[in-house]
């Protein structure tokens, strides 16, 4: 049976056209050549029920060939990392699973392993590493019984070469991959990063949610964060950024940040010119209460609302103002985050940055001024200084638009 | 024998770095070096990692002083640090000082070999004296 084109569909589909379109915890956007639209979720629908409701004429438009999804909105893998340092295997492997998309990580320093309670949730990934591959014994009975107690649902170990046949002995089905740590002790990421980027894949399309919305596309759904940091080495065909800069994503349940390497002193040592790191409870939406929690629990924070003419009853509103105030806090409480003033997985050389690029819903809710008056208070109270990087904001999508079209040439 | 080396703190004298480097692998050791501006949790946690026996710390622009006092705090928190051989050399003092003075205080800090203002093969000729006395070589 033939079926009956109309002239907008001819057009599409001449020019191959594409859709893409970003499946976020909060929003969902649709892109197509001319257009950018977003939409808020009704979490009371499926994801694919509440697309085709507000945008079905446009996915009827394309073919499925041309219609390309990306998605943060499953929530992630939970991932459980046990590793014998912080600077070495815990920093290392923590590094990779950010950089495969990960968004929920957690790690246990292995010599005070009987001093961690085992989360009652199943984890998804258990990673373990630890020591160079002459070294030997870095674990011991204590793992084991932790790992008895805990349930997950995968188990890789990336550790000494010479742990291997007791781990084997002791762990069922363990995934063993090469070290990742060599004998310089450098960082070698390329089989756990494919390993967990092919865990993460098969989550998304294992989740019912995202796996209905195969019924619109027949090209893989790639994880959101993954798309954007393949962007960023092209960003400056789309903004006068200037490196060293750093990628700021508030979200509606997490918030991503990607940056430049050249901001960190690190033992890392890879191929990959952006590193990423997530706040796992740092969002607007979603995660707005532990987002007011983290601000309140800020010394700062009283200073910052007075600046911005407001009280702290502001948490308790439902108004625009009360949304920027929420969205200004979280800028703030990123940055410090990542600075020297808390010690974090990272500490960026804040003083080196050149741009500050704001993508996301925040786009939508701030203007350049409001984001650079919270930057300009930031680096004045905290870091003492008159710094003033330059604010880009990427309010039409631009980024995630480059990445999901370069991701789709790549295809 | 596995040596773990570095500089401790904000200090970037790379070349006294590299030389330690190429001393060490000289006379016969596995040698994992750090480089310059190393944090005192970092040298530890590489000696956890390789499974070495030795840790040499150097300092040339007199920050050991202030890491030191952090040792006795730090290596505390590790389980398997027990054994290994503690050695720290180079300038150790902001301005002058005097050895009598100095490695006492570095001793009392943890370190088992102290050398300050000491040359460099003096310095290792007095490792491989301690690695004998314990039986290690």
């Amino acid at each position: 049976m033939s079926q009956i084109e109309s002239p907008d569909d001819n057009i599409a589909k001449d020019k191959q056209e594409k859709l893409l379109i970003d499946v976020g915890s909060t929003y969902f956007k649709l892109s197509n050549k001319t257009n950018i639209e977003q939409h808020f979720r009704d979490f009371n629908k499926s994801i694919l029920d509440d697309l085709t409701h507000k945008c079905g004429q446009e996915i009827e438009r394309f073919d499925k060939k041309d219609i390309h999804i990306c998605s943060s909105a499953n929530g992630g893998l939970s991932t459980l990392i046990i590793g014998v340092t912080h600077s070495f295997s815990l920093k290392y492997a923590t590094n990779i699973a950010f950089n495969s998309g990960i968004n929920i990580i957690d790690t246990i320093l292995f010599q005070n392993i009987e001093e961690y309670s085992v989360p009652s949730d199943l984890i998804d990934v258990v990673i373990i590493v630890g020591g160079i591959n002459s070294s030997s014994d870095n674990f011991s009975e204590s793992l084991y019984r932790y790992l008895n107690n805990l349930t997950y649902s995968n188990v890789v170990f990336v550790g000494s070469e010479l742990d291997v046949p007791t781990i084997k002995a002791n762990i069922e089905n363990v995934v063993v991959l090469p070290n990742i740590i060599d004998d310089r002790l450098h960082i070698v990421e390329d089989s756990l990063k494919a390993y967990l980027t092919n865990l993460y894949q098969q989550d998304i399309e294992g989740k019912e949610d995202i796996k209905d919305l195969y019924n619109i596309t027949d090209n893989q759904i790639f994880s959101t964060p993954y798309v954007v940091n393949k962007t960023l080495p092209f960003i400056h065909t789309k903004y006068p950024v200037v490196n060293p800069f750093v990628l700021l994503d508030i979200g509606g349940a997490t918030t991503d940040i990607h940056y430049s390497k050249d901001l960190v002193d690190e033992n890392i040592v890879t191929n990959n010119e952006y590193d990423r790191l997530v706040f796992k409870k740092l969002g607007v939406y979603k995660s707005k209460q532990s987002l007011i929690f983290a601000a309140k629990n800020n010394e700062f924070v009283y200073e910052l609302l007075m600046h911005l003419k407001v009280t702290e009853n502001i948490f308790e509103e439902q108004s625009n103002k009360a949304t920027k105030v929420l969205m200004q806090l979280a800028i703030f409480l990123v940055l410090c985050k990542i600075s020297h003033y808390k010690k974090a997985y990272v500490n960026l050389k804040l003083l080196s940055v050149n741009s500050f690029v704001l993508t996301g819903g925040i786009t939508k809710v701030l203007t350049v001024e409001e984001i650079e008056n919270i930057v300009s208070f930031f680096y004045k109270k905290i870091l003492n200084s008159e710094h003033n990087p330059v604010t880009v904001l990427d309010n039409n999508y631009d980024i995630w638009t480059l990445g999901a079209e370069g991701k789709e040439r790549c295809q | 024998m596995k040596v773990v080396t570095g500089v401790v703190g904000n200090d970037i004298h790379v070349v006294a770095n590299r030389l330690i480097d190429l001393s060490l692998q000289a006379r016969g050791y596995e040698v994992f070096n750090l480089g310059v501006n190393t944090y005192l949790e970092e040298f530890f946690d590489a000696v956890i990692e390789t499974g070495a026996d030795i840790l040499l710390i150097s300092s040339l622009n007199g920050e050991a002083e202030g890491w030191g006092r952090e040792v006795p705090r730090l290596k505390a928190k590790y389980k398997k640090l027990d054994d290994i051989i503690m050695m720290i050399g180079g300038n150790l003092v902001v301005g002058t000082g005097n050895a009598e003075d100095i490695i006492p205080r570095y001793k009392g800090y943890g370190f088992d070999i102290v050398c300050h203002q000491v040359d460099l093969n003096t310095g290792l000729d007095s490792l491989e004296e301690m690695l004998k006395e314990r039986n290690l070589k």
